[in-house]
């Protein structure tokens, strides 16, 4: 030790007993430098005006802009015209009220059944697709499937069906069983079983795999170890991506009517064919409201589950 | 009967478990298993339960012999052997009833399982179990929220709701502090005692395995180096199973400082 702190006086530097030393920042993985190169050389192969870019030109965005259809512009928020605003509160009024019913608040109308029927396809979709999601889920998980076949025959259709869009899965539905809110509640409860399946199995390999063991060791079957040990131990962030899912879809069910699976975008495709584009204003403002509220109570109903 | 002949357990890694184990267990013994970690005591356990399976040799319980017994023989063997582990394995969301019901699992129909939708019968045994140990007021609570203690009379008692003919406990007390440790001694000791359940308890104490076992076997790196009674067991035979010489470690009464 003695030695040691000599030779540091005669180099003339005061080192800590421990004698560390810093390390010199290393330099950037080349990874890191060609991944980023790459990521800007593909951005304006993408957007610069040529044969295989989309010509797009950020410069031009404030004359296009402008250049919009002062129709459109007008009925959809010319907030600061009082006769707008006046037009929109009869909107509302002939919408969602009706003057023979005694109730303050009426969804008979074109814009007010498109919202139930909204409403109503997400609720459907969100429970069936859940309740499927639950057994998926363990078989989707090495540790929840019986065996190597069935675990990689789940997980490939549902790699499937995630690669599937909502509108796709829509309009598949809606060649199969016709126009109406069967086919979007068909095509989100597809989407459902993707989201809940994919995000509920990756906890499975997280859990507490002593119960299974002591389950298996009591004579259990495989379904029933999976069922008393593991499920109780997933359940909760199941509850909670089932809600999440009921969030997606409540958004999600939205455009499918424009591909005829019913709901609310039925009525805006409707309105937008129409040039009536203050109605098509009243459904993204009333939409907006009722989708703001869900999620709201959705999320302090996902906290309490944390 | 339990009885082992010529068992091995090679593990993939190459680690030599068991070797050339020939062993006897008649009805009703307690026996103690000792020896230092890694010394085989839990590959020679759960080779009875087939949990872990021999990679040469038999091991005979009952009529049942391993390995070659199909899926659904091997169940009905796991089912007449009740096991208890060190980390209790509980699913500690779930109530301690519902944690004890798995002990009736073999039993009891999948739809049954599935649903949760126990029979009357099968809730009976468990409430029983749960009394055996002392613990039924606790039914409902969730297992998570008792102490060690509780938790493994819990264990205990899911183990006893499958009217086992043989109970296999792995450290069973090597989680709990040196009191709880005595409680959970004495109710396998009674349960032993009083139902006349083979068992067989795995611990690196020398003073409770002295304490509570008939006889006591003793296994090092993977052989069997001790089978005699408890009281033969002296200091001179546990530095001979453990191949040094004893340390106050090696004694539950001298972890106070824990």
């Amino acid at each position: 030790m003695s030695g040691e702190a000599s030779v540091d006086r005669e180099r003339g530097r005061t080192e800590p007993a421990g004698r560390q030393v810093r390390p010199r920042k290393p330099p950037p993985q080349p990874f890191t430098i060609l991944g980023l190169a790459g990521l800007v050389a593909f951005t304006l192969v993408t957007a610069w005006d040529w044969a295989l870019g989309i010509g797009f030109d950020p410069l031009a965005l404030p004359g296009e802009l402008a250049d919009s259809n002062p129709a459109m512009v007008e009925g959809l928020f010319n907030v600061t015209d009082a006769d707008w605003r006046a037009q929109y509160v009869e909107l509302l009024r002939t919408h969602f009220t009706d003057p023979d019913s005694p109730w303050p608040l009426s969804l008979d109308s074109r814009i007010g059944g498109g919202l139930v029927e909204t409403v109503q396809i997400a609720v459907l979709a969100t429970i069936v697709g859940a309740a499927l999601s639950l057994p998926l889920a363990v078989l989707n998980a090495r540790l929840g499937a019986p065996d190597r076949v069935t675990h990689a025959v789940v997980k490939a259709l549902n790699n499937v069906n995630r690669a599937i869009p909502d509108v796709i899965w829509a309009a598949l539905f809606v060649v199969l069983v016709g126009v109406g809110a069967l086919p979007g509640i068909l095509a989100l409860t597809m989407f459902t079983i993707g989201v809940v399946v994919k995000l509920t199995s990756d906890v499975v390999d997280g859990i507490d795999r002593g119960p299974i063991e002591a389950a298996r060791a009591a004579g259990a079957s495989h379904a029933a170890a999976m069922r008393t040990a593991l499920v109780p131990q997933i359940l909760p962030a199941y509850a909670s991506f089932s809600l999440y899912a009921f969030e997606l879809n409540l958004r999600g069910a939205a455009v499918l009517g424009f591909v005829g699976a019913g709901g609310i975008g039925q009525a805006m495709s409707y309105y937008w064919s129409q040039l009536d584009f203050e109605a098509v204003s009243v459904i993204v403002f009333v939409y907006l409201v009722l989708v703001v509220v869900v999620e709201q109570v959705s999320i302090s109903i996902r906290r309490r589950l944390g | 009967m339990i009885e082992f002949e010529g068992a091995e357990v090679r593990y993939p890694g190459g680690v030599r478990a068991l070797q050339g184990v020939d062993l006897r267990i008649d009805d009703g013994e307690l026996i103690v298993v000792v020896g230092l970690s890694g010394a085989g005591k839990s590959t020679l356990i759960r080779a009875i339960n087939g949990l872990v399976p021999l990679t040469s040799g038999r091991v005979t319980v009952g009529e049942r012999t391993l390995p070659g017994l199909d899926r659904r023989a091997l169940r009905e063997l796991r089912a007449q052997v009740g096991m208890i582990f060190q980390s209790f394995n509980l699913v500690s969301r779930s109530t301690v009833l519902n944690n004890v019901l798995m002990g009736r699992l073999h039993h009891v129909p999948l739809w049954r399982s599935l649903s949760g939708l126990y029979r009357a019968q099968d809730r009976e045994l468990a409430m029983e179990a749960l009394e055996l140990v002392e613990i039924v007021e606790k039914a409902y609570v969730r297992a998570g929220n008792l102490s060690g203690g509780q938790q493994q009379r819990v264990g205990i008692a899911r183990a006893l709701a499958q009217q086992p003919s043989v109970l296999l406990a792995d450290e069973p007390v090597a989680s709990l502090d040196p009191p709880t440790s005595h409680v959970v001694m004495r109710y396998l000791q009674q349960i032993n005692r009083e139902l006349g359940i083979t068992t067989l308890i795995n611990l690196h104490f020398l003073d409770l395995a002295r304490a509570y076992a008939d006889r006591v076997i003793g296994l090092r790196d993977g052989r069997l180096v001790y089978d005699g009674p408890a009281a033969q067991a002296d200091e001179a035979v546990f530095e001979e199973i453990y191949g040094r010489s004893l340390t106050a470690d090696d004694v539950l009464e001298g972890q106070g400082g824990l």
